[in-house]
């Protein structure tokens, strides 16, 4: 059972590696635009993510404590989200633009 | 981009006048032949529709047998009405048209994209946000000045401290016109992001998979009216409110 998950892992890897052997050698000029794209949504969603995260821990805390206040809690969750959800997406417009 | 059967319609019916009215602004559509473009064409439906919808209540209005589409009007009248109640408090009634219209409007344009015959949402070019926005910022700038006074309101950009209004009185002012960027492109880009999740979807595997898209975008497009009329209601709140307390929540 290990020895075949072993065997499956390594397809696995062998799979994702195969764009690597069909780019040819000589490529002139490698457009560095998609890595930026890429590391500059990456960031931006996983900081956003962090930060939705810590929202919502401390508002289902507060909801667990006093479930009395859940209207007022549920209306500062959704802005606060809204609020940090659309610092992704200014990040987004800005790589749509530049791209 | 293919003309829809709709917008063709409104061009037949339209199309003239919205040429000369474009003409004399200055502007000139990419399709002479087409002024009213599938966007606009896709907002003037959905205004339609609102207007049906309301025309409908008011005519079917009953106090002994209220009807579904009453029951439905009811509903959303008391959702915005006690979202209003809890951020603007006293004196919300007078507001309360305005946020709902903005709702209800935003909510509508943005799950048109999602009828079979449409392939576009109409929220997801950024003009239509852009001027929703621009008619939030009027609105409550107008409140601002009338409930304050035009001394009153200017006063409330400069802080609680005299000596250093010269340094926030342009960061108000900035931060206010940055308001109608932010309403803009929240919008525009969850919707943007949400149609290109679908488009993804498709492009992965095209039979079910897009469903998943498709129903995010639902929840998106429900999520960010929600979040447009909230802060509609607390930018109206930060301009009417005398005291300082709530004007700060803003």
């Amino acid at each position: 059972m290990k020895k075949l998950q072993y065997v499956f892992m390594t397809l696995a890897v062998l799979f994702c590696a195969v764009p690597v052997f069909a780019q040819s050698g000589g490529s002139a000029a490698i457009s560095l635009v998609p890595i930026g794209v890429g590391l500059g949504m990456g960031l931006a969603a996983g900081l956003c993510g962090l930060g939705q995260g810590r929202a919502t821990a401390s508002a289902t805390e507060a909801l667990a404590r006093n479930p009395g206040a859940r209207a007022g809690i549920m209306l500062f969750l959704v802005l606060g989200l809204a609020f940090i959800e659309s610092l992704t997406l200014f990040t987004f417009v800005m790589l749509l633009i530049n791209k | 981009m293919q003309a829809y059967a709709i917008t063709r319609f409104f061009n037949h019916l339209f199309g003239p006048a919205a040429a000369a009215l474009l003409h004399l602004a200055g502007v000139h559509p990419a399709d002479p032949a087409m002024p009213i473009s599938n966007t606009y064409s896709l907002e003037l439906l959905s205004f339609l529709i609102l207007l049906a919808i309301f025309v409908l209540v008011r005519i079917t209005l009953s106090v002994e047998s209220p009807g579904a589409v009453q029951h439905l009007a009811e509903m959303i009248h008391e959702f915005s009405g006690s979202h209003a109640d809890q951020i603007i408090g006293h004196g919300y009634e007078r507001f309360q048209a305005f946020v709902t219209c903005v709702f209800l409007f935003v909510l509508l344009n943005n799950l048109i994209g999602l009828l079979p015959p449409f392939d576009l949402t109409p929220t997801s070019r950024p003009a239509v946000p852009l001027a929703i926005a621009l008619c939030t910022f009027i609105y409550y700038n107008f409140y601002g000045f009338k409930e304050q006074g035009i001394v009153g309101y200017v006063k409330h950009f400069m802080g609680p401290v005299w000596w250093l209004a010269p340094l926030l009185f342009p960061i108000e002012v900035i931060s206010h016109c940055a308001r109608i960027m932010s309403l803009t492109i929240r919008l525009y880009a969850n919707m943007l992001a949400s149609d290109l999740i679908t488009l993804v979807a498709f492009s992965i595997f095209p039979f079910l998979l897009p469903v998943a898209g498709l129903g995010l975008h639902a929840a998106v497009s429900l999520i960010q009216a929600y979040v447009f009329m909230l802060l509609a209601m607390i930018y109206l709140t930060g301009a009417v409110s005398h005291d300082e307390a709530t004007a700060e929540m803003a």
